[in-house]
């Protein structure tokens, strides 16, 4: 599918997604890529699909429509191409080639027989990784043509370039990568690196570098006119001896600034430039005689910096890109989390309120018969009655909000297990005593089967408390409808293959295949206002820590079981190996 | 509230369903109750009530089929429908006579839904 992500202003991080016939961009609710930017107008442009591929129209709009910084009345889109409206900048996404799809069905992988494939191929050569790049490098046996051997180094350090750019998403140290590989290349003192802010325009400088020798303390102070020429007419200059370029005025910064050779290149991306690469040297008269007179930078510096300053640039892009995508993705994350806690949270006040009214009503009930001062036994009971309904209600709730904490907290931290000698028995027993209730009240049998053979394992029983008591909940509530509704809680213990189990099965309505999965996804409830969407989760993350799983066996309509596998450190043996070790330790001294 | 009132409540919690026929029949309604939204057009169709009380969950929503089949049946006897949701009206997959937001207060709802019987009687 098509998308427009909005990448900067008031929106950025919004993704409208386009498939309809016609999209309409504005700043009113009727649109589908609504746009809260006073800078869009009512009815700012319109998306009209043609094909595979939509185009932007503008609709008279008072500010106008821009693709790739360029103002349009109408313009077909390509992914990549970036839709100003406003203060509003977009991002294109087009619909994915079919060719592109239909590429792995046009290509066959066949067996090689015999040193051959079927038309008779044979390698006939073959060069390592390295050795493909290797030719980039300086020759050894040394080049009798100059302008091979410059030509090489030049595309020796745009490979270099290349593979830098590509390694990181982090700006800033991928700029003092970009700064240190220039002052490899070029003799340069001093050098920066500025980018531009989105928002503003200013340019900002990020990076700064000194040759070794070079006085650090010493400010760079670059020309503002230097600056401004670079990024307006998106041109790199070389600047020797401004005083005789007729395109410097001599009152200007650059002669007081006494520059004597600098380059200062725009870093241009796909769209826009975001910023400038600065380096300059001095040239003392020891230097001016003994390169006699030459200049320290040349033209071809001057190319290769541009040249280097576009794939850095290419690198910034990608990289802002990326961060933006991932804001996007972690607010949406948080505004997920938050709403899907505020539904349960909204949920148990909603039982708490009507527990306490019942509370209130039973308490008023009793108010007004004392009043009265006659005696009905049958009225005085149901009163009470009344209370004992309602303090139930909020007792469970409350046992909710405290489940929902400890879930909460479970779930959000990575925390080792604690393990220490336990009974995977008697930890299990203690969940079956406290759900027994709940059971009775919902009319379900509860059944528990301990395993006759568990030995004590290491593990962390609370943990593992935890893990069970949602399991065991979630059994009883599955049962909630049942005719006759039933939950089997057994352990096993498995001597040969190290590993104990815990089952829980109930006779409730089951879950579909497709749905499997879906149940041990985060906030995913299939309890409606009872559940939470972290029991199972939470479940599966405890027992994952302890190098476990949780494993689901279900059909529809006859229950599920739920089976949680411990891998058994018997505790008789944790504690042998430790005497071992303190034992061997000793032997060594 | 008439005493001969009889009010469907349709939630899939047992919970809410216990508070609100516990505070319906103190009044003296007459309380039926379903889980889901198809035993509610079930209920809805053999016992005519003159009231329904419809809680749609957010996550799990309402069947479309369901649905329509408690509307019609709702629509037969004339009988008002009240919908506890945790979405805005606007998103409400029932025509509603009364919509209520959760968290809601038990009073008022209680109000209301006499305020509804006594107008049809």
């Amino acid at each position: 599918m098509a998308s427009l992500f909005v990448i900067q202003g008031r929106d950025q991080g919004s993704r409208f997604q386009l498939e309809d016939a016609v999209h309409s961009i504005g700043r009113t609710h009727t649109h589908s890529v609504r746009l809260h930017d006073t800078e869009v107008s009512r009815n700012h442009a319109e998306l009209i699909r043609k094909g595979n591929a939509y185009a932007v129209r503008d609709l008279g709009s008072s500010n106008g429509t821009f693709v790739n910084g360029k103002l349009v009345t109408e313009h077909e889109l390509t992914s990549g191409d970036q839709v100003q409206v406003g203060r509003s900048l977009l991002l294109y996404t087009g619909f994915i080639d079919d060719r592109m799809e239909d590429a792995a069905g046009q290509v066959d992988i066949v067996p090689m027989v015999g040193g051959s494939i079927d038309d008779g191929s044979r390698i006939v050569a073959s060069l390592g990784q390295t050795g493909g790049s290797e030719w980039l490098m300086p020759d050894a046996r040394g080049s009798s043509n100059p302008w091979l051997a410059r030509a090489r180094s030049n595309l020796q350090i745009m490979y270099r370039t290349a593979l830098a750019v590509s390694h990181t998403m982090d700006i800033d140290q991928l700029l003092a990568r970009i700064m240190d590989m220039i002052f490899d290349w070029v003799e340069a003192d001093r050098g920066c690196i500025m980018l531009k802010d989105l928002e503003t325009g200013k340019l900002t400088p990020k990076v700064r570098r000194h040759r070794r020798g070079v006085r650090t303390e010493e400010k760079i102070s670059i020309s503002k006119t230097i600056l401004d020429y670079v990024v307006e007419q998106n041109e790199g200059v070389l600047t020797s001896n401004a005083r005789d370029d007729s395109r410097w005025d001599p009152a200007q910064s650059i002669v007081t600034l006494g520059v004597r050779e600098a380059i200062c290149v725009p870093m241009q991306g796909r769209y826009e430039v975001v910023g400038v690469i600065y380096i300059d040297t001095a040239v003392t008269p020891q230097k001016m005689l003994a390169a006699k007179g030459a200049n320290q930078f040349t033209e071809e510096h001057l190319r290769l910096m541009i040249a280097i300053a576009h794939q850095a640039a290419l690198a910034v892009e990608d990289t802002s890109y990326y961060k933006a995508l991932v804001q996007a993705e972690r607010l949406a994350a948080v505004g997920q989390t938050i709403a899907s806690l505020s539904h349960h949270i909204k949920n148990i006040l909603q039982g708490v309120r009507g527990g306490s009214y019942l509370i209130e009503l039973g308490l008023g009930d009793h108010d007004t018969m004392a009043k009265s001062g006659e005696r009905d036994e049958a009225a005085e009971q149901k009163a009470v009655d009344t209370i004992r309904k309602g303090w139930a209600i909020v007792e469970r709730n409350q046992e909710r909000i405290s489940t929902l904490v400890m879930d909460m907290l479970t779930f959000s931290k990575e925390r080792e297990p604690e393990p220490r000698a336990a009974n995977l028995n008697e930890v299990t027993s203690e969940v079956v005593e406290l759900m027994a209730s709940r059971a009775q009240e919902l009319s379900v049998e509860l059944v528990w089967r301990p395993a006759g053979d568990m030995p004590s394992l290491m593990f962390d029983p609370e943990a593992l408390h935890r893990a069970i008591l949602n399991v065991v909940t979630n059994a009883i509530d599955a049962c909630d409808e049942a005719e006759h509704g039933r939950v089997t809680v057994s352990t096993r213990y498995d001597d040969d293959q190290k590993l104990a189990q815990i089952l829980v099965e109930d006779n409730g309505a089951g879950i579909a295949p497709d749905d499997i999965e879906a149940v041990f996804t985060v906030f995913v409830s299939r309890k409606g206002g009872r559940g939470t969407g972290l029991g199972l989760p939470v479940t599966r993350k405890i027992l994952e820590e302890h190098g476990g799983q949780v494993r689901v066996e279900s059909t529809v309509g006859q229950g599920s079981t739920f089976i949680l596998e411990l891998p058994a450190t018997p505790a008789e043996a944790e504690g042998n190996q430790r005497m071992t070790q303190s034992f061997a330790a000793g032997d060594l001294q | 509230m008439s005493p001969t009132a009889r009010v469907l409540i349709v939630d899939r919690s047992r919970e809410s369903r216990d508070v609100l026929s516990s505070l319906l029949a103190r009044n003296g309604a007459k309380v039926l109750e379903a889980r889901e939204t198809w035993r509610g057009a079930q209920l809805a169709d053999a016992e005519r009530p003159d009231l329904i009380v419809v809680d749609v969950e957010e996550q799990t929503g309402v069947c479309e089929d369901s649905a329509a089949r408690l509307i019609a049946a709702a629509a037969r006897n004339d009988a008002p429908i009240v919908v506890l949701g945790a979405f805005k009206r606007s998103a409400s997959p029932l025509p509603t006579t009364e919509f209520v937001a959760k968290p809601y207060q038990y009073p008022a709802l209680i109000r209301r839904i006499e305020e509804l019987l006594g107008s049809r009687s």
